[in-house]
């Protein structure tokens, strides 16, 4: 079965992309959703905060929003603070940037 | 009600540990941001202990106001009183919408907006007392932007008029985003107890900002014919807008990068919307 699974070109590529690394979130001290949603956002802390690989600003709000995995380009997330819904797109830079989907 | 709300209720205070909301789809997505159980947890979580917007420990005298200047508590009033006349607006704009909303999650969140607008009004009309205004609404007829009592009476226009796009776009896109850019200016200068009462004023209006970019975000998604009629409201309201930041950053005597802060967020999200 995985040999078979192997030498199809299209699981290939999936299987051959680095493994997402998964995080433990915490809670960071966001109360501006019902308590289930807090650990999910934080604040940004100004310039000397830095953004995890599972975390991203939203364009609306610039609240931070975090994932339980490793971000990558296509990606969807939702910002509860201000209710919004994107996707994660690589911006011009190469670094992870949002598109807010309508 | 869909079994994730169910789970919802169990698990507060008991996070399910496999819970993750970037995978909910988005029509739970939009009933959960939308309900009226949303909103109280949310503001419950951030006003508790906190009577007019500001920890209670701090409330037995007008705290903060002592080591104020006067030219810079006059200042203070001043810009207080203008946030008065937008709260006011966004009260009587958001209250007026609810009749109008197309569907019933708008009417709903419409709803929790008008209790946070009015929160809003009252916690700047207790702090224009902490600063010595026996008669706050004297004082705002007194030193209100004519420009902005222009631009409320524009938008209670457009909401009489059942135009719900047009009211949506003046009231929860171009007002919402006027306040929050001027109160986040504001609160990185602001004497503790003011940037307090902000900092829980921006919060809520993180909600109505958000709800009007995607909800009208939606709305031209489906209809794209509107585009055009409302790119030319936003070019009718434009003058109005930089007159409004103009005058409130002199108040507030903001330096030109702080300037370019204000208009940026409303700039930003006209582009996002495809309204230029
Ligand atoms: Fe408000
Ligand atoms: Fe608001
Ligand atoms: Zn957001």
């Amino acid at each position: 079965m995985n040999n078979q699974a192997s030498t199809d070109p299209i699981t290939q590529a999936v299987t051959t992309e680095e493994p997402r690394r998964t995080f433990e979130l915490e809670d960071r001290g966001f109360r501006e959703v019902p308590k289930k949603w807090r650990k999910f956002y934080r604040h940004w802390e100004g310039e000397d905060d830095w953004l995890g690989p599972n975390e991203i600003i939203c364009p609306v709000c610039k609240v931070v929003i975090r994932s339980k995995r490793e971000l990558r380009v296509g990606d969807r997330l939702y910002c509860m603070p201000c209710m919004s819904r994107m996707v994660v797109v690589e911006a011009q830079d190469g670094s992870l940037a949002t598109e807010v989907i309508y | 009600m869909s079994p994730e709300h169910d789970s919802d209720r169990a698990d507060l205070g008991h996070p399910d540990p496999e819970f993750d909301p970037h995978a909910l789809n988005q029509e739970d997505f939009l009933n959960e941001v939308h309900s009226f159980e949303f909103w109280f947890q949310a503001v419950e979580g951030y006003l508790r202990d906190r009577p007019y917007g500001h920890a209670e420990g701090e409330q037995s005298s007008p705290v903060g106001v002592a080591d104020l200047g006067q030219s810079e508590k006059d200042s203070l009033i001043t810009t207080l009183c203008n946030y008065c006349v937008g709260e006011t607006a966004a009260l009587e704009g958001a209250s007026g919408m609810i009749a109008i909303a197309p569907n019933r999650h708008s009417k709903i969140f419409l709803a929790t907006q008008v209790a946070d607008e009015a929160r809003h009004l009252e916690v700047f009309l207790h702090r224009l007392r902490d600063l010595g205004i026996a008669n706050p609404e004297a004082e705002i007829e007194r030193r209100a932007n004519p420009t902005l009592l222009v631009f409320k009476r524009r938008l209670l226009e457009l909401v009489r008029s059942g135009d719900w796009s047009a009211a949506l776009l003046a009231q929860n896109v171009i007002l919402e985003s006027m306040e929050h850019s001027a109160f986040m200016v504001h609160a990185a200068t602001a004497d503790p107890v003011t940037a307090e009462i902000l900092d829980g004023v921006m919060k809520d209006e993180r909600r109505h900002l958000g709800f009007g970019e995607n909800d009208l975000g939606r709305l031209l998604a489906d209809h794209p014919g509107n585009r055009a009629r409302l790119a030319g409201i936003r070019g009718e309201l434009d003058g109005l807008v930089l007159a409004v930041f103009s005058r409130a950053a002199d108040d507030l005597a903001t330096d030109r990068s702080m300037r370019a802060d204000m208009g940026r967020e409303y700039l930003e999200t006209m582009d996002r919307l495809g309204l230029v």
